[in-house]
């Protein structure tokens, strides 16, 4: 066969007598143009069309004359979408108008060869032409891309594909007859097609072909023979080769097979799931593009001026979406297509050249800005909206019976039923798993038919059973019938449901790492294969380049449940899991220099979380580099943590780690040691090395000493639950040998040496050697004996003792003034969460009340910790929701600090405006006493902004040098042959102030919760609101914009205005701040905000981009503070970055710094 | 006359015999001022693919020039042939002044009417200067003014180049609107004399390039862009031209200093392997590679190839695949301190997994890990 000459074999295809055969792909506009010419011109007595069988009754509504396209034949596993441009549909078309019976010749569906091969696949490649998918892109070795697998010699495809034009992955067919055919003959076309045909089945023979296509075309051979007379056979290109060799098949074989009859029924369909785009199966780029070149009967000089038309409207749509586009670029596409048309030696320009010609024209060469703007717009244009209707009379099909009978036959409740409870046992029982996957693919449908119980699907929760209640309620059949569309059995529709979501978020920019994960976990739970593949790769690309620190937490954990099999429905492996696995751990390592400035403990333990999953997987050489970084440079509570982990990597001696502990414990805030026992604590009540040098620490410390920083070591183990400080504690009685229990003496030889130490106390006092103003001890209150205002001896505490009161346990077996301690703390404390709390009943064996007033409690720490203490217990307080303990304080006597005024406002947002206005007062101070210090910082910076520059703009002051130099091409020999300069473009110095007008736009993400950083920023903006030659801007976003420029002078008003809550929108808050610009190239742009970008982050890149190519300069502050150490979003910071805006954490200094730059 | 041997020869004489015999071989309408049909000029700059091409004189087959897709060599030259600008994007590296040097040579039959854009690119190098000694002495005339490159393409309709565009200045970017549009340039000291106004002859274009890496510097403005058909050039999607190119220029840069290139073709490999998969995101087997911001051009593989090959040469000892992590940390950390990170995780990921397949190189790499270690 492979001697003679293609040609020939084309011949003998082309030119058999009885047989006419036209090879198609399944949407070939030229095709089904040229279709009524080839069959008039051939007059056959049957036309045969590759359908299965079962479809033949419905033949006949498909070309009904009030069928309107696109319209889809749909059956259980295939899908056979049909429009104007479908060359079968034009052949049945010209059939019903010549009376010309059409037969579904193709292997009937009931045949178990189709079920040979997995079921995505016969859905992907429609059965009418599997021909047209390996066309496009199916079949290994068929197109350009990859070459033969097996020998070295370049297959048919690719010696044609090598003289053909167009760009490199272009479809072979596209280029071969889409592009060629238009003005050709309709004979002509058709042998180009079956050449094509031959072409790719000659190659595909290499590789072996499938035996499903084997059989399907040995079924067809049999129904060419059985016909009689003059018969036209369309079929995939691909087949037609094979068709008119000797042997067929014996029908009764089949039949002997064959199985229960599937359910065909016709649906509308729409050019948005045509678009081969949307995921759909048997789809074909551009539909609408398809459709002109159809209705323009593929004539060339039609075909030219569709392509105006396009460009055209693309341009108007571009325009509506606010980017430079008019008739200028439209003529320029329209030329460009035309001529490279011309070029390739085509009658007409194709879809390949126009797309060429749109993107070379309009979208500059810029993905994120304008060339996206080109791609929705092109989307819109091309795809088109056309909806598809069915003939009165079309027999209803679809969904809702096969429903009804799928549930008939789980034994649930169907229509008319009452309500079921049921529990499930999906993992074991094959039946249950069944059941499970028809509820779970009925609610993605949206069709309200289960109802999770109590103890059903945990989110995340690896529970083994689930509960249901079910019941068909009306909504159901309303549902149903939408989700008709989409195919005719539930796992159709569902697939369809959930594709339809995905390219909508795709459309929108998306999807987001939110998105992406919701729609994993509902692809699994409906155990759809496919779709899970699809949003597997979503998540990796969204997830691992987008998502945050706990997103990326919760899709390793979702991944790897899928990965193992977990998820009752999903029959098949999921390919590639292992690879997203390995993806998103080094993602989640990339993240881990984002949670620099975290001051949360979750942080810390999703940090821990990930080392110990990325040390297993061996990632460890960034790890390590991350986690040293974070130890050195992070906020005191991620230092603390990464130096407990560093311990766990390997990197520092537990020894080392022990001693930082031990240091940790002598210093004001307890947020290292917070940090360090949110991860350590198991390494803690090991004891050893690592504890050593902190009971050291704790008992060395002299007493008053200890009472002043117990509240910080408080707060630092709070983070272990009740049972971890009920081992910690055990661990230190052990060491201490159980010291404090019993009385190591006989009572009375105690009271002795106590009555002798008071002697020698008192003897000491009368000598005047006891400073006055010591500390009051809190010990006095235990002992009548002792009279109030004796000063506490160094060791009055024993280590036990210590340890109870900073782990808050045991109270009861403290003295009363230890208890008195220990109750003040409980009262913002409490006794921790997690295991064990159940074990703590509130007051104890205490005697004393828990206190009834606030103030007593104010005044109690005051006493017992000094004032100092007392301010950061009230901010801790905060923080924790204590409004009343904000309210107790006296604004005149708090110390100022960011810390305080951040909880204070905190708590604001929440309280009614009566409560709220007796914190005004406090807010009031604060924000005063604070603003004057960063102003008295930072205005330094800003002096001088309006130094003088160089303009044509006429002013007082002449720069002569620069005069000097702008005209010298004026220089002309004089009368007295000197040379003489006329001044014609004299250039002056700018005055001083007020002639430079800057815009400084500070944009504030308020979303979640109220940062520090938003303080300062608010703060910051009001010293700037101060500067003349500035103009500011203080906007605010969420999912919001509020502009509060109004208020800018006002840092108290600036701060009580912000409202916090609200997803992330970064990108609305670009928008506005586009529109508020006046001269982009005197604007700056600073965001404040953590980069969590909960919309596309497309969106946000366009529009960052559209703000760089205005000129508008541009600045994201990861954080505003004093720190330094931001925490946010290292994925969608780095490609801010590369969109055009740097991205750094800032002190309001810095920001001031750099403003000051910007602007001279 | 003999010809003095040149650094580099620009195009127009490198391939003088087959732009001769292009300009003969097709008689096809061509736009005004082309000196071939613009099917030849992609066949001078694209190959003809193997097959013999008619001409005076006989058949001969033409040889690419420029390693990439046709279809963009297509557009190029159709885009100039409407009398179009067509401006160039691409990371640094991707021949793009190549194309156009080749495109203008094709077109016109020189290349040398190019202005290099800098910060320092003034107005005058995109309209006109004086020759000021002449200025002095006679005044303002025709002799006493001194052309650009961009006037004198536009007088004798030939094609502009003007390389990397997005370094000059924008209000001096933006004299470019005022030839595209109007396309003449008017001499106001010169007013009602000869030559006060130049007019653009037919076949008169404009090639720009820019590099990608360079947004921001000078944002083009967006009236600019709009008289521009903008095509972007990727990186050389063929690896084995990737090696040969790399292998040949380092050759060569050791070999001018005497020296012999003594580098294993795999340490070669394996150098274009890595840089391939930092500069793409993706490694060869697909897996996800975080790219770091830095260029990681073909010439700076040359580059370290070449640096690789000279301390083989010069400081015989260690192996030379140990020196390669140490010249990519030295590649990568440019501006940002995260890309050394992000060179971390590259050998954590693709090229641990490589190691553990039992790649030898990439085993021997994996080995070298701790010269990453800080």
């Amino acid at each position: 066969m492979g001697a003679t000459e293609p040609r020939d074999h084309v011949d003998r295809l082309a030119g058999d007598p009885r047989v006419h055969l036209i090879g198609v792909r399944h949407h070939s506009p030229v095709l089904a143009a040229a279709m009524p010419a080839i069959l008039t011109a051939f007059r056959p007595e049957t036309v045969l069309v590759e359908l299965p069988a079962e479809m033949q009754p419905w033949v006949r509504w498909l070309a009904a004359e009030g069928t309107v396209t696109p319209v889809a034949l749909a059956a259980d596993g295939a899908f056979y979408p049909f429009a104007d441009f479908s060359p079968e549909l034009a052949a049945v078309r010209w059939a019903r108008e010549h009376g010309v019976p059409v037969d579904c010749c193709d292997l009937p569906m009931v045949d178990p060869a189709w079920r040979s091969r997995e079921p995505a696949v016969i859905s992907a490649g429609p059965g009418l032409v599997p021909g047209g998918p390996g066309l496009d892109a199916g079949r290994p070795g068929l197109d350009s891309g990859e070459p033969g697998l097996d020998s070295g010699e370049p297959g048919l495809g690719e010696i044609v594909r090598a003289s053909l034009t167009g760009r490199d992955g272009d479809e072979l067919w596209d280029r071969w007859i889409e592009a060629g055919a238009p003005g050709s003959s309709p004979e002509a076309v058709r042998r180009a097609a079956l050449a094509a045909g031959w072409a790719l089945r000659h190659d595909a023979r290499r590789h072996g072909i499938d035996p499903l296509d084997l059989r399907r075309e040995a079924w067809m051979r049999g129904r060419i023979a059985a016909a009689t007379g003059r018969v036209a056979v369309v079929v995939g290109a691909f087949h037609a080769p094979a068709l008119l060799d000797a042997e067929a098949l014996v029908e009764a074989l089949v039949e002997a097979r064959g199985g229960e009859a599937p359910v065909v029924s016709l649906v509308p369909y729409t050019f948005d799931l045509l678009d081969s785009r949307s995921g759909y199966p048997a789809g074909i780029r551009d539909p609408r593009w398809q459709q002109a070149v159809y209705e323009n009967g593929a004539d060339p000089e039609r075909i030219r001026l569709a392509t105006h038309t396009i460009a055209v409207e693309v341009t108007r749509e571009l325009r509506n979406r606010g980017w430079p586009a008019g008739p200028g670029e439209a003529a320029e596409v329209a030329r460009l297509a035309g001529d490279l048309a011309a070029l390739r030696s085509l009658p007409t320009p194709s879809r390949g050249e126009l797309v060429e010609a749109l993107q070379s024209v309009l979208a500059q060469g810029a993905p994120a800005g304008v060339g996206r703007g080109v791609a929705r717009a092109m989307e819109n244009v091309l795809v088109g909206q056309r909806r598809g209707r069915l003939a009165a009379g079309t027999p209803i099909g679809g969904l809702t019976p096969a429903v009804e009978k799928e549930l008939q036959r789980l034994k649930l409740p169907g229509p008319g039923k009452a309500a079921q409870r049921i529990r499930l046992d999906p993992l074991r029982s094959p039946t249950d798993r069944a059941r499970e996957l028809a509820i779970r693919r009925l609610e993605v449908c949206g069709a309200a038919y289960g109802d999770a119980g109590e103890t059903g699907p945990a989110v995340g929760g690896e529970t083994l059973t689930t509960t249901w209640r079910v019941q068909w309620t009306p909504p159901v059949d309303a549902a149903l019938a939408v989700a008709g569309v989409h195919g005719v059995t539930l796992e159709q529709a569902a697939a369809g449901m959930l594709a339809t979501r995905r390219r909508r978020e795709h459309r929108a920019g998306g999807p987001t790492a939110e998105q992406a994960l919701t729609g994993l976990a509902r692809s699994a739970a409906c155990g759809l294969g496919a779709a899970v593949q699809d949003r597997l790769s979503d998540v990796r690309r969204a997830v691992t380049h987008d998502g945050t620190v706990e997103q990326i937490v919760t899709a390793l954990g979702l991944v790897r449940r899928i990965g193992r099999g977990h998820h009752p429905g999903l029959v098949e492996p999921v390919v590639g899991a292992d690879g997203v696995l390995e993806e998103m751990r080094a993602a989640a390592v990339a993240a881990v220099s984002g949670l620099a400035g975290s001051q949360r403990v979750e942080d810390a333990r999703a940090l821990h979380d990930l080392v110990r999953d990325a040390d297993e997987a061996g990632q460890v050489i960034r790890l390590g580099h991350a986690v040293r970084e974070l130890a050195t440079n992070g906020s005191p509570l991620m230092r603390g943590a990464a130096a407990a982990l560093g311990v766990q990597l390997g990197q520092v001696e537990p020894g080392e780690f022990g001693q930082l502990l031990a240091s940790w414990a002598g210093m004001d805030s307890g947020d290292r040691l917070r940090g360090a026992l949110s991860v350590a604590g198991a390494m803690l009540q090991a004891g050893g090395e690592v504890l050593e040098p902190l009971l050291a620490a704790v008992e060395r410390m002299a007493d008053d000493d200890f009472v002043r920083r117990l509240p910080g070591l408080r707060d630092g183990f709070d983070v272990l639950s009740p049972a971890d400080r009920d081992r910690l504690l055990a661990t230190v009685r052990e060491r201490h040998g159980g010291f404090e229990d019993r009385l190591v003496a006989d009572p009375v030889v105690l009271a002795g040496w106590l009555a002798a130490d008071r002697a020698g106390m008192a003897a000491v006092r009368a000598v005047g050697l006891v400073p006055e103003g010591g500390v009051v001890s809190p010990l006095t209150a235990a002992g009548d004996v002792v009279a109030a205002g004796d000063v506490v001896a160094a060791g009055d505490l024993s280590a036990v003792q210590r340890w109870r009161l900073l782990l808050g346990r045991e109270k009861e077996q403290l003295s009363g003034g230890q208890q008195r301690l220990a109750t003040a703390l409980d009262e913002l404390y409490g006794t921790g969460r997690g295991e064990g709390s159940h074990t703590v009943d509130r007051g104890g064996g205490g005697t004393e009340a828990p206190y009834p007033r606030v103030r007593d409690w104010l005044t109690d720490l005051e006493a017992l910790f000094g004032s100092d203490v007392r301010d950061e217990v009230i901010a801790r307080a905060a923080e924790r929701g204590r409004v009343d303990a904000i309210l107790a304080a006296e604004p005149e006597r708090v110390r100022p600090s960011v810390d305080l005024l951040h909880a204070v406002l905190s708590l604001a947002g929440g309280l009614p405006e009566a409560r709220l206005a007796k914190l005004r007062p406090l807010v009031a101070r604060l924000t005063r006493d604070l603003t004057r210090q960063l102003a008295r910082r930072i205005r330094p910076a800003l002096t001088g902004i309006g130094t003088p520059r160089t303009t044509r703009r006429r002013t007082a002051r002449l720069d002569l040098a620069a005069t000097v130099r702008r005209n010298l091409h004026t220089v002309r020999a004089g009368d007295d042959g000197r040379p003489r300069i006329v001044p014609e473009r004299p250039v002056f110095r700018s005055p001083g102030r007020r002639s430079v007008d800057w815009q400084v736009i500070l944009l504030v993400d308020v979303s979640g919760s109220m940062e520090e950083s938003t303080i300062w920023a608010a703060m910051t903006a009001s010293v700037l609101a101060g500067v003349p030659s500035l103009r500011t801007h203080f906007v605010t976003f969420s999912t919001e914009v509020v502009d509060l420029t109004d208020r800018v002078d006002d840092p108290l008003a600036l701060l009580l205005g912000i409202s916090v809550g609200g997803g992330t929108h970064i990108a609305a808050g670009m928008r506005y701040a586009r529109q508020i610009t006046l001269v982009p190239a005197r604007t700056l742009v600073v965001t404040i905000s953590d980069f969590e970008e909960g919309f596309p982050i497309g969106d946000l890149l366009g529009s960052v981009r559209a703000l760089v190519d205005d000129g508008v300069t541009l600045l994201g502050c990861a954080s505003l503070d004093d720190r330094g150490a931001p925490r946010y979003s290292t994925g969608v910071a780095s490609q801010l970055v590369g969109a055009g805006m740097p991205v750094a954490a800032l002190s309001p200094l810095e920001l001031a710094r750099w403003i000051g730059e910007k602007v001279r | 006359m003999t010809a003095a041997v040149r650094q580099i020869d620009p195009p127009e004489h490198r391939f003088a015999d087959e732009l001769a015999f292009l300009a003969g071989a097709d008689a096809g309408r061509r736009p005004p001022g082309w000196r071939m049909t613009p099917r030849n000029v992609v066949t001078f700059v694209a190959g003809s693919a193997g097959v013999p091409v008619d001409g005076p004189g006989g058949r001969r087959v033409i040889a690419p020039k420029f390693v990439g897709e046709r279809a963009l060599v297509e557009r190029c030259v159709v885009t100039l042939a409407g009398e179009r600008g067509l401006l160039l994007v691409g990371e640094p590296g991707t021949a793009k002044s190549m194309l156009s040097e080749l495109l203008s040579a094709a077109i016109c039959g020189t290349s040398a009417l190019a202005v290099q854009g800098t910060a320092g690119t003034s107005e005058d190098q995109l309209r006109y200067g004086w020759n000021y000694a002449l200025l002095l002495a006679a005044g303002p005339s025709e002799e006493s003014l001194v052309p650009s490159p961009v006037l004198t393409a536009m007088r004798d309709g030939a094609v502009a180049r003007v390389e990397e565009i997005t370094r000059c200045l924008p209000e001096v970017q933006d004299a470019l609107v005022s030839i595209m549009s109007e396309r003449r340039v008017s001499v106001p000291e010169l007013a009602g004399r000869d030559g006060a106004v130049s007019y653009a002859a037919p076949g008169f274009c404009l090639i720009a390039t820019a590099n990608l890496r360079d947004r921001g510097v000078s944002e083009m403005s967006a009236a600019l862009k709009r008289r521009f058909n903008f095509e972007v050039v990727p990186p050389i999607a063929d690896f084995d031209a990737e090696v040969a190119l790399v292998t040949r220029q380092a050759k060569a840069s050791v070999e001018r200093g005497g020296a012999d290139f003594a580098v294993d073709e795999a340490v070669l490999d394996t150098l274009v392997t890595a840089f391939r998969d930092l500069r793409t995101g993706r490694s060869a087997e697909g897996w996800e590679v975080e790219r770091p911001s830095s260029v990681m051009s073909t010439a700076e593989a040359v580059a370290v190839a070449a640096s690789i090959g000279l301390s083989a040469a010069y400081l015989p000892g260690p192996d030379p695949l140990s020196l390669l992590p140490g010249h990519l940390l030295g590649v990568v950390r440019k501006d940002d301190p995260a890309d050394a990170e992000r060179l971390l995780a590259y050998w954590d990921g693709a090229l641990r997994r490589r190691a553990e397949a039992g790649a030898r190189m990439w085993r021997q790499l994996w080995e070298h890990r701790d010269v990453l270690r800080d």
